[in-house]
């Protein structure tokens, strides 16, 4: 399992370390210098991914936060789809 | 009539302690009517805080930490990797309800009116300084505060560094810096994204001299008067719940 960390312009540091086996995500865990008021929703967030379908991977992130009233300050839902995928693709 | 707010001042504790203080004062104020409080305090022996979100072996020197007797902690607050050097080093941690007519809801505009309070109190030292979106204050294009703020138990918690006089050298021995952070920064070694209070007026400062001039910056901005005051018994029983959380490997080593 890679870190792969992404550095968002003009915005935070996030991480994702990822396992993934055909095609399923197994465990996600996302890091890095961000805020996300309440704090304790990433791991509301990692939670959700688990057993996820990659394909599914904008849709299942899209919709956590549509449905909920997470504050993020310093990124945003696509910077976290983006850095999962970076660690997809390593 | 001018607002009346409690001034802890200046306690020097160890890492877990000093987050454990921070959080009772945060949590007490959903059982009993604690006033809205700022604190300054230092680091005894010297620390270095991770943000809630940060993976602490990516982040700290764990080895280098040892080596110095620096302890190592994390915040409730999310945010960057902090050193906390007992000799170079202010922090203060600001609690007040979330609806308090003075504190913006909006979070962005509420770190500008927080962080509004230190560039005021630095002016009274002769220093210019600026807010740098989301939560940094700088001086000469060069970082002199990281602030990080949380809102649980119906407050705003919000706590930042100053720094006095710092040993960068020190600070990047115990902290790794990522590569990817520092690459659109126009600044090719992270020593030079840094700076101090005493490098900036270059003469010698005390921790009082400081002192003094981030309360007046505080109860200017904030058009309130500080009043010396201490931890309630029931804030003392919630610190000692939450030091056990503090110093424990579950929650420091968590990410």
């Amino acid at each position: 399992m890679k870190r792969v960390e992404f550095k968002i312009p003009e915005g935070k540091l996030i991480a994702a370390e990822v396992i993934e086996v055909d095609g399923t995500l197994i465990s996600v865990k996302i890091t890095g210098d961000f805020f996300m008021h309440p704090e304790s929703s990433i791991n509301d967030l990692e939670n959700t991914l688990k057993g996820q379908k990659i394909t599914d991977l904008d849709e299942t992130i899209n919709t956590f936060f549509k449905n909920s009233k997470i504050q993020l300050i310093g990124l945003s839902p696509k910077d976290i789809i983006h850095v999962i995928k970076l660690s997809l693709s390593n | 009539m001018t607002d009346k707010w409690r001034l802890i001042d200046m306690r020097i504790e160890n890492a877990a302690t000093q987050m454990a203080i921070d959080e009772a004062i945060a949590a007490a104020r959903t059982t009993e009517n604690n006033p809205n409080t700022l604190r300054l305090y230092r680091w005894n022996p010297s620390a270095v805080s991770v943000g809630y979100f940060q993976s602490i072996m990516n982040e700290v020197d764990t080895e280098a930490c040892k080596k110095y007797g620096v302890d190592v902690v994390r915040r409730i607050t999310g945010g960057g990797a902090v050193f906390h050097d007992y000799n170079g080093e202010i922090t203060y941690s600001l609690v007040a309800p979330d609806d308090d007519p003075k504190i913006p809801e909006d979070i962005i505009s509420s770190y500008r009116l927080i962080c509004d309070c230190i560039i005021q109190g630095l002016k009274d030292l002769g220093i210019d300084s600026e807010f740098k979106p989301i939560n940094d204050i700088i001086a000469g294009g060069k970082k002199i505060s990281g602030n990080a703020q949380t809102r649980r138990y119906g407050v705003i918690l919000q706590h930042g560094t100053i720094l006095v006089d710092c040993d960068v050298k020190k600070i990047f021995s115990v902290l790794k810096v990522s590569g990817v952070k520092i690459s659109d920064k126009a600044i090719k070694s992270a020593e030079e994204r840094v700076t101090s209070l005493k490098k900036i007026i270059g003469s010698d400062l005390t921790f009082d001299e400081v002192k003094y001039a981030l309360i007046k910056g505080f109860e200017n901005v904030l058009n309130m008067k500080l009043l010396n005051g201490d931890l309630t018994n029931y804030e003392n029983e919630l610190k000692e719940k939450y030091l056990e959380k503090y110093r424990s490997p579950e929650w420091v080593y968590q990410r």
